[in-house]
């Protein structure tokens, strides 16, 4: 079976410096994969990479088999994007945020659909309220309806659970746990050690820019993957 | 067409959450009401025009508003939704062709343009009891506020800093308020200038509102509006299928 995302030899340099350095990688579809690793590894760039928001220099990814870059239309609809930031439009609620994304995506019966989502995602109390008000845990739920509006085969989280509650964040595994038992294709970047053992099947580790490491988890000890992790995080601050 | 129409909706939609506002309605409305006021009862009396200077400066005033609204207020809401919210890479993700989402944009700046220059029209008429509004000057407001929302795209694209905006407005737009024909007319300006001035797309805008006639020189300025705004367009989806964060 055709995996659902390839990477081959992907790099990405800005203003001289390399953010991604020749990454290379398979993710089958209804996996699950952590990339894992310190700040400015290069984790966003490459989710951004993998959603078409930024062409890398040199390689190429597919998505389902069909290219992202040249802006393809098709490989659009199959990907959904959760950022690390709340970018919805500020000045809309919940209810014309999600609404025109539906429009955007041309997702079918688009009303029955925001319904499902607003229980799915106990959204009924902010549905009225502007995005740019949302609390951070509620904003993320809201980013997370909203990529899941189009029915997406591959959705990529973006430290969904960063400065996030602990309870907060156990409900969000959960719902990523639910999506993955619906058969979705999912990568998440994370710094926690915790989430990737809960969640993941595979973790991938990112330093400068190069992907140094990619195993099972449950291969290493969380203890051990916590040591490495630590370690290479100290390489880099040094 | 369902993705222009998309596009077109989103872009509605956050005009109206603005409208109301005061940054915006400064912008868009009081700006070029000042001027209406200041020259209309500064100058209204003392200009020898065939036609009365009141006509003649409520017709260049509807071209200003309807440049600084199609214009401006569309790169700004590219650039800061770039730049500074991220909300643009929503349609950047959307399985919308990046034809739609600039006819999307255009037509949303279409009608900011119309908008603002219908009350400017009103007020106009209200105050200085100025009507000017024929049927070559709505298709020249039509057509100029697709030219300059079709540049304002290109500007709100290209831009690496909202601030990079005021640069466009303190180089490009304010010569060609004070330059265009809005306020005086060209020949007024020495015969070099004049030749300049003769070429910004504000004056092929002003000339058409004032004609009284389908001419040759109305001809020419409404396929001069129509070839910049082509050439934005082409420019803007370039842009798109290019874009990179």
């Amino acid at each position: 079976m055709a995996p659902a995302v390839k990477i081959a030899g992907v790099s990405k340099t800005y203003a001289g410096s390399a953010v991604v350095k020749g990454v290379s990688l398979e993710i089958a579809c209804g996996e699950t994969l952590g990339l894992l690793g310190p700040n400015g590894a290069g984790k966003t760039t490459l989710m951004k990479m993998i959603a078409g928001l930024v062409r890398p220099d040199a390689g190429w990814i597919e998505v389902f088999g069909r290219m992202v870059s040249g802006r393809s239309i098709a490989t659009r609809s199959l990907v959904g994007l959760v950022p690390q930031d709340n970018n919805m439009e500020r000045e809309l609620t919940v209810e014309e945020a999600l609404t025109i994304y539906g429009r955007l995506f041309a997702v079918p019966c688009l009303t029955d659909r925001l319904t499902e989502l607003a229980d799915q995602f106990s959204l009924a109390n902010v549905w009225r309220k502007k995005t740019g008000l949302l609390s951070g845990g509620t904003a993320r739920r809201v980013l997370i309806a909203r990529a899941l509006l189009p029915r997406p085969q591959l959705l990529l989280l973006d430290e969904p659970t960063v400065g996030l509650d602990p309870d907060v964040r156990q409900e969000l595994w959960q719902i990523v746990k639910k999506m993955e038992q619906s058969g979705k294709t999912i990568i998440i970047t994370t710094h926690y050690m915790e989430e990737v053992e809960k969640l993941c099947r595979r973790v991938s580790m990112l330093c400068a820019g190069e992907m140094v490491w990619l195993e099972s988890v449950g291969a290493s000890s969380g203890a051990e993957l916590n040591a490495r992790f630590v370690q290479l995080a100290k390489q880099v601050s040094a | 067409m369902s993705g222009v129409r998309a596009v077109f909706y989103r872009e509605l939609v956050m005009l109206w959450k603005k409208i109301g506002k005061l940054g915006y309605v400064f912008a868009a409305l009081l700006y070029p009401l000042i001027y209406l006021f200041a020259f209309g009862l500064g100058m209204g009396g003392r200009q020898g025009l065939g036609d009365g200077y009141l006509p003649f400066l409520v017709s260049g005033i509807a071209g200003v508003t309807v440049m600084l609204n199609s214009f401006q207020q569309t790169a700004m809401s590219i650039s800061v939704g770039r730049l500074y919210f991220r909300s643009f890479q929503s349609l950047i993700l959307s399985p919308v062709s990046a034809g739609e989402i600039v006819s999307g944009i255009l037509l949303a700046g279409l009608v900011r343009g119309l908008i603002s220059g219908a009350l400017l029209l009103m007020v106009g008429e209200a105050v200085f009891g100025v009507s000017v509004a024929n049927g070559l000057f709505l298709l020249g407001m039509v057509v100029g506020a697709l030219c300059f929302a079709a540049m304002g795209a290109v500007v709100g694209l290209l831009v690496t800093d909202v601030d990079e905006i005021s640069l466009v407005n303190n180089f490009f737009i304010t010569p060609m308020i004070f330059f265009g024909g809005s306020f005086f007319p060209l020949s007024n300006l020495p015969e070099f200038l004049a030749q300049v001035a003769g070429l910004l797309p504000i004056r092929a805008l002003n000339t058409v509102l004032r004609a009284a006639t389908f001419d040759g020189e109305v001809m020419l300025c409404l396929s001069l509006m129509l070839v910049l705004t082509i050439a934005f367009f082409v420019w803007g989806l370039a842009l798109i299928r290019n874009y990179s964060e």
